[in-house]
């Protein structure tokens, strides 16, 4: 009972929180309002936008601020390999049986990308929706803000569950970031995730109890450093916030080599983090970095416009 | 030893006039309404040039090469000569004209009209082009 009081007063904080916020920066939205130059047509900025603060919808497991132009396609592959220290065993990972998501995104609207993806790990089904609520502008407006959200539908056989609804779960994630200069970028965020069903034991007493809360918050830090035009350094950190009664997840650490052309990205990656997914690493990350419980991976984005 | 001296004359005027003739490139000239489009950045910015220059290596370099000699690794794929910027030919077009052939493409140079959906970034990729005048 006292951990169910203490979920509402979080998750009514975070939300209240949220639409402050979020009603503070709408108004500096309106600074960005577009003009046209009369000699030319073109339309024209009040304030210059800040561009290319990321170049992809990833920062290694996390989402950036980025919401790409209107039109926009995007497919995603996302491969995780087996954690390194098993050795030879399994050749470090990677032959180990991967984890592996397939995703579409598409842009409708300025500033607002919905898509959904297959994950290999219990077949979850994600819907997802991105809005980009302010861009950094030279000059009026320091950081740019992006809400991300996500539903994840577990698509394994129903005996699996006791409820339909124990196979969802969501992810609710606010992201501000700011580009230092023209090498550096940086980007904070917090996130909430929110299972449906958890795992439970019975204590002595005979009480069954959640070994993990349902509601999870998470703050993370993450950051890009170009080192050519086309090629930068990645590093994400995501630490868990929220105290759980046991099987507390580990930080996620991770470092990745990006590259970029006109179309696609490439992130080459070396993280702790077990899943694909955010709410999976933000509640169930197992690995410990400290002990040598990394893995290899890659990201690969395909755009194409309309 | 005489037809020997007139048929390698013969050749030789013959390869001569054939290097005259032009080699098939075409000429690109943008719609004069197009060309006569004035820069809407009255004053060019160093985060200008430098936008356009991230640009420019994301969306240009790979054929155009990274001083725009047309030296880029997808160069020689190419059916269409990919030009020289740093040529006062290339150089003496408008921003216009430019803007205009970026934005609309022709054969191997694809449209970049909706993959740059914000004019000002063609503006800004126009404003490093003219940086890379020799």
């Amino acid at each position: 009972m006292k951990h169910t009081q203490l979920y509402s007063r979080t998750f009514f904080f975070f939300w209240s929180g949220l639409f402050v916020f979020l009603l503070l920066v709408s108004g500096m939205a309106i600074a960005q309002t577009e003009g046209v130059d009369s000699l030319t047509n073109t339309p024209v900025r009040k304030y210059q936008q800040v561009k290319n603060t990321f170049e992809s919808n990833l920062i290694i497991d996390d989402q950036s601020v980025m919401v790409p132009s209107k039109n926009t396609l995007e497919f995603d592959i996302l491969h995780r390999f087996g954690i390194i220290n098993n050795g030879y065993s399994n050749f470090y990972g990677l032959f180990a049986p991967p984890v592996i998501r397939l995703g579409f995104e598409y842009v409708p609207i300025n500033n607002l990308q919905i898509g959904f993806g297959l994950c290999s790990n219990n077949m979850d089904l994600d819907l997802n929706g991105k809005y980009a609520i302010v861009k950094q502008s030279r000059g009026a407006i320091p950081v740019s803000v992006t809400y991300y959200g996500n539903i994840v539908i577990d698509t394994r056989s129903s005996s699996d569950f006791v409820e339909r609804g124990d196979r969802l779960s969501y992810f609710n994630q606010l992201m501000v970031a700011r580009k230092i200069n023209s090498k550096l970028s940086v980007q904070t965020a917090l996130s909430l995730s929110h299972f449906n069903n958890v795992p439970g034991y019975t204590d002595a007493e005979g009480v069954i109890r959640n070994t993990v809360m349902n509601d999870q918050f998470t703050w993370s830090l993450m950051g890009r450093y170009k080192l050519t035009e086309k090629m930068a350094i990645l590093v994400d950190y995501d630490q868990p916030l929220t105290q759980n009664p046991t099987n507390n997840p580990h930080p996620n650490v991770a470092f990745g080599l990006e590259i970029t052309t006109s179309s696609h990205c490439f992130q080459i990656i070396a993280g702790n983090g077990q899943y694909i997914l955010p709410q999976l690493n933000a509640m169930n990350n197992q690995n410990d970095f400290s002990k040598g419980q990394y893995l290899l991976g890659f990201n690969m984005t395909k755009l194409w416009n309309f | 030893m005489k037809k020997i001296i007139f048929l390698s004359v013969c050749a030789g005027c013959a390869i001569i006039c054939f290097s005259f003739i032009p080699d098939g490139k075409k000429t690109w000239n943008a719609p004069p309404s197009s060309a006569s489009k004035t820069n809407p950045q009255k004053t060019i910015s160093t985060e200008s040039i430098s936008d356009g220059k991230a640009l420019y290596a994301k969306h240009c370099q790979s054929c155009h090469g990274k001083s725009g000699k047309g030296d880029g690794t997808k160069a020689f794929e190419l059916k269409t000569e990919p030009g020289d910027f740093s040529k006062s030919i290339f150089q003496s077009q408008s921003d216009g004209a430019i803007f205009y052939k970026i934005s609309e493409g022709r054969d191997d140079m694809p449209s970049f009209r909706k993959k740059i959906a914000d004019a000002n970034d063609i503006w800004n990729i126009v404003n490093y082009v003219r940086t890379l005048k020799k």
